[in-house]
């Protein structure tokens, strides 16, 4: 076999082993969007309850929509229609727009409003009763909200069910106008609980999806009616796709630019694409690695996972830049394997550090990384060198280079620059106000002002449930927390009072305990002494003998049902709220009150110690926070015992205090010198910010271990900076690219890596020894 | 033929909107009434006595004193519902725009404002300008579902009755002025009442 054929053989049988990996990991490996899997394993209970409660709670399950750009009459009837497509979605739990909908307790469970109201509960169901309560009757007959209450009287002359439909809907109801709800500025609103977690964008995309398809079809050839659509859920989906957006828009941007650098650099299209194997092999292997290990990979693990794969980009440039003539490229990457076996060793060997912290997502990242690393650097050694073309360009012969190098060279080496760097960091440090870390997620991913403010506006014309505050109501089972719930209302009215909150929602609001069912169920007469007391008490109303057979029907039905459990009532389209707001855990049971409008939070605290903390405001920001700040230690502790681990394989490898020294330095200093610029200008850190410091250490490692090499001749120390400055530019490239960006998720991750770079490059200059081989001319 | 067209000639006679601007009267006007209300839930028809009370536009008052009593306020786009010795409850018209515009068009009605009138309502009239009708049926389709006529029948420039007829049949008629205070027709049938507000009021 004649060497090109074999080079070709090899290139194909690579190439169609690589397809075959992405195949297989297409195949097998689910990308999952839920941010949870990339949070640490909750400690507490209030953290479980947040893990649980972080888009699942029923706040943040919410959208909230609005329908403008219309008639009021019109708008009303869309609102109607709307509601009716987007209560046979499977997608949704609850839609609710305001409608008295009798259908809300189906047949079935219609006696049941005997068992559920508290009508009853201090006047009994007597004949003074019935006889006031008729007589109203005959009065609403003769107003205009006859025709509406008529075809109940018969089966319901008390009116439980819209008794009941009051007491169900929102605590704080928006303005009703033609029967369904409505903003003060003349929009339509509707409220929709989705199924899906609000914080998992790939399932609100999904919900979303179908409300616009739902709405489309609603409103038919009306096209000027309007939807508009707020919520966590519906951020959590804009958030994902403007960043996914921009990413990808700057991301094509930098792809341009690196192969045009390339194309300058090595002059060939060949190269070019064969540049691409080893970084290419690095992420597949990477993805599959995570396939076989986890088989379900997160979107964020995938996301850095690249960026900081974006070291392994190196590998090759090196190789390509420091071929030279009368050497073949396999003898080439002899030349330079033990530095980078040094670099890619001790970046994997700090990795190993992310996959003892014990967070999935940063477990997952570290298998990534390291095996992506690996793979990156091994077929750049052994695969590589076997598929270049034969033919190059020496890098030395660049023009320019030359001169740039004796500049370099030229420049001074003051001893004093380090430490004097070192103090005005120091000094950045120090002064900067702002906080040192970010604990507000949210804050790196920002929902756009005019959004935030349409949905406070949305979320105050529906009395929507505030997504922030939880109160949490703890007992042994179900009915222990809904007998708790009903003991504690009146406290809660008493907050609402006190204008503590403006309004609460507590499950007992939703299904008495059975208890309470029971006793109320014993107070109910008998068909018999009903009867008597209808009679009487028609005496002197013109209603017709018989009228109200189905009402004495059902109360006779009432008194003999078997109370209503959660369970039981979970399946009626109204019992789905009270299926939320209970949960099951450990062996005890939580009830979750949804709170409206919270004012003062510390007047709560009160009834937490009088309930021994089995009644308390959970406050899902503090927690988070919290969980966020705990979630960090732990990656912390792993970086610094990365920062070991990457220590002491550079001192194992060179086995040269001193040589260690002057690799280590620079990339200390630098890492340092990012920090305090980016705290100087007052950015908080976050988790992103240390994964790009991260990335821009390893880069900075290669530029140090570089310089600091001793080359045989000028030539070979010109190739050296030739590969690093291909390196730098291509990385500035990229994150400087992403320091531009809008969203300030993908500014910190591109600033501090610029940054980083560029710190790391010239420092790695103007720390390197003296006394190498200089250019003569 | 000829013979009666001078019959259709004199039912052509009747204008209603001249008929609607002929009961303009001095503010404020008071009526004592007498409603009678058939409905498919009662057996018997249900009578009630009270007084009804226009203030000027938009400003309406109807108290039932007799078998119940509630006071009825309308003004400044707010009802008030005052029953018995409960505490009185009010609602925004604003939330039920179809009863807007039904009091808007009764306003317009007692107030004799005939072009108001025409734009909640369609307005037809019969009879001579003795003995006349006026229908007005309302233009809304939302208040069409739940009612379907306002019924006036008047003498001269006086409104004698007012039948609320609901999308249902229900009917409740308002006998007002003279009428409020004759011996009701027995037996108490919607046919009888009709006849009495048609028939010469007594002398």
């Amino acid at each position: 076999m004649s060497p090109r054929l074999r080079r070709f053989t090899l290139l194909i049988g690579w190439v169609v082993v690589l397809a075959a990996v992405g195949a297989y990991t297409a195949h097998t490996l689910k990308i999952s969007t839920d941010l949870r899997s990339f949070m640490p394993p909750a400690q507490t209970p209030d953290q479980k309850l947040l893990m649980e409660q972080i888009g699942e709670g029923p706040g943040s399950r919410l959208l909230l929509l609005a329908i403008n750009g219309d008639t009021e009459e019109r708008l009303a009837e869309l609102s109607r229609n709307f509601s009716a497509e987007l209560r046979k979605d499977d997608h949704f739990s609850q839609v609710v727009n305001g409608e008295f909908n009798a259908g809300m307790l189906d047949d079935e469970l219609l006696p049941y409003r005997y068992l559920l109201t508290s009508s009853f509960d201090k006047t009994p169901l007597d004949e003074a009763t019935l006889a006031d309560e008729l007589g109203q009757r005959v009065e609403d007959l003769g107003s205009p909200a006859a025709t509406l209450l008529k075809p109940l009287l018969p089966r319901d002359p008390t009116l439980e069910i819209m008794k009941l439909a009051e007491q169900w809907s929102p605590p704080r109801q928006p303005l009703v106008r033609d029967g369904v709800w409505f903003s003060p500025e003349g929009e339509a609103l509707l409220l929709v609980q989705t199924k899906a977690a609000g914080f998992d964008p790939a399932a609100q995309g999904e919900a979303i999806e179908a409300i616009q398809a739902r709405f489309a079809a609603s409103k038919g050839k009306d096209d000027s009616a309007q939807l508009v659509i707020s919520g966590p859920g519906y951020f959590t989906v804009l958030v994902n796709a403007s960043t996914r957006g921009e990413s990808e828009w700057l991301g094509r941007l930098s792809t341009v630019g690196f192969i045009v650098l390339l194309l300058l650099a090595y002059r060939s299209v060949a190269v070019l694409g064969l540049a691409a194997l080893p970084i290419a092999s690095g992420a597949l292997a990477g993805v599959a690695a995570i396939a076989v290990v986890f088989t379900e990979m997160h979107g964020i693990t995938l996301a850095f996972g690249f960026t900081l794969l974006g070291v392994a980009q190196e590998y090759p440039i090196r190789l390509l830049s420091h071929r030279r003539a009368g050497e073949s490229a396999l003898e080439s990457v002899r030349g330079l394997w033990p530095l980078l076996l040094t670099a890619i060793a001790s970046a994997c060997i700090a990795y190993l550090a992310f996959f003892a912290s014990g967070v999935t997502g940063l477990m997952q990242l570290a298998v990534f990384t390291i095996s992506g690393l690996l793979v990156a650097g091994f077929s750049t050694r052994y695969l590589l060198p076997r598929v270049l073309p034969v033919k190059f360009r020496d890098a030395a012969d660049t023009p320019g280079l030359g001169r740039l190098w004796n500049w370099l060279e030229a420049l001074p080496r003051p001893r004093w620059l380090p430490p004097l760097l070192l103090l005005i960091a120091a000094v950045m440090l120090w002064s900067a106000s702002t906080p040192f870390w970010q604990n507000n997620l949210a804050a790196l991913t920002p929902v756009p002002e005019d959004l935030m403010q349409r949905e406070g506006r949305l979320r105050a014309a529906l009395g929507a449930p505030d997504v922030r505050y939880l109160l949490v109501i703890e007992a042994a089972d179900a009915e222990g927390v809904l007998e708790l719930s009903e003991k504690i209302a009146p406290r809660i009215d008493a907050l609402v009072g006190q204008a503590a909150v403006d309004a609460a929602e507590l499950p007992s609001r939703y299904l008495p305990s059975l208890a309470t069912q029971r006793s109320r169920q014993a107070k109910l007469p008998d068909r018999t002494s009903l009867e008597a007391m209808l009679v009487e008490a028609e005496t002197d109303l013109p209603f017709r003998a018989g009228l109200f057979a189905p009402f004495l029907d059902d109360v006779e039905k009432a008194r003999t049902l078997e109370p209503l459990t959660p369970a039981a009532f979970a399946r009626s389209p109204i019992g789905a709220r009270i299926d939320a707001m209970l949960v099951k855990r450990d062996g005890h049971w939580l009830g979750l009150g949804t709170i409206i409008g919270m004012h003062d939070p510390a007047a709560f605290d009160t009834l937490a110690s009088e309930t021994g903390g089995a009644v308390r405001l959970l406050d899902l920001k503090g927690a988070s926070e919290s969980l966020v700040a705990s979630y960090r230690e732990r990656i912390l502790r792993a970086f610094v015992i990365a920062i070991v681990l990457l220590v002491l394989t550079v001192f194992i490898a060179f086995r040269d205090i001193h040589r260690a020294w002057h690799v280590l330095a620079p990339m200390t200093l630098a890492t340092i010198l990012v920090l305090a610029v980016l705290r100087f200008s007052g950015t908080s850190l976050s988790l992103f910010h240390l994964v790009a410091l991260t990335l821009a250490a390893g880069l900075g490692l290669h530029y140090a271990l570089f310089f600091e090499r001793t080359t045989p001749d000028a030539a070979e120390a010109r190739r050296t900076l030739h590969a690093t400055l291909v390196c730098v530019i291509s990385a500035l490239l990229v994150f400087a690219l992403l320091a531009w960006s809008s969203l300030p998720v993908l500014r910190a991750i591109g600033l501090t890596v610029s940054l980083g770079v560029g710190f790391h490059f010239c420092l790695s200059i103007l720390m390197a020894r003296k006394g190498r081989a200089r250019d003569a001319g | 033929m000829c013979l009666i067209l001078p019959c259709l000639a004199s039912a052509a006679e009747i204008d209603p909107l001249a008929l609607v601007s002929g009961l303009q009267r001095e503010l404020p006007a008071r009526t004592a009434y007498t409603e009678v209300r058939f409905s498919k839930m009662y057996d018997r028809a249900l009578v009630a006595h009270g007084e009804l009370e226009y203030l000027g536009p938009g400003k309406l008052g109807k108290r039932v004193d007799k078998p119940y009593s509630e006071t009825t306020t309308i003004a400044d786009g707010e009802v008030t519902i005052q029953r018995g010795s409960r505490t009185p409850r009010q609602i925004s018209l604003d939330r039920i725009p179809e009863l807007e515009g039904f009091l808007r068009g009764f306003s317009a009605l007692l107030g004799g404002d005939a072009q108001a009138l025409q734009r909640d309502f369609d307005v037809s009239g019969s009879g001579s300008k003795a003995h006349w009708q006026l229908r007005l049926s309302p233009k809304d389709k939302r208040l069409k579902r739940r009612i379907d006529a306002l019924q006036v029948d008047g003498a001269g420039d006086k409104a004698r009755c007012f039948s609320i007829i609901d999308a249902d049949a229900d009917v409740s008629i308002l006998m007002v002025e003279d009428l409020a205070a004759i011996e009701l027709p027995k037996p108490l049938t919607q046919k009888n009442v009709e006849l009495t507000c048609r028939r010469d009021s007594a002398p």
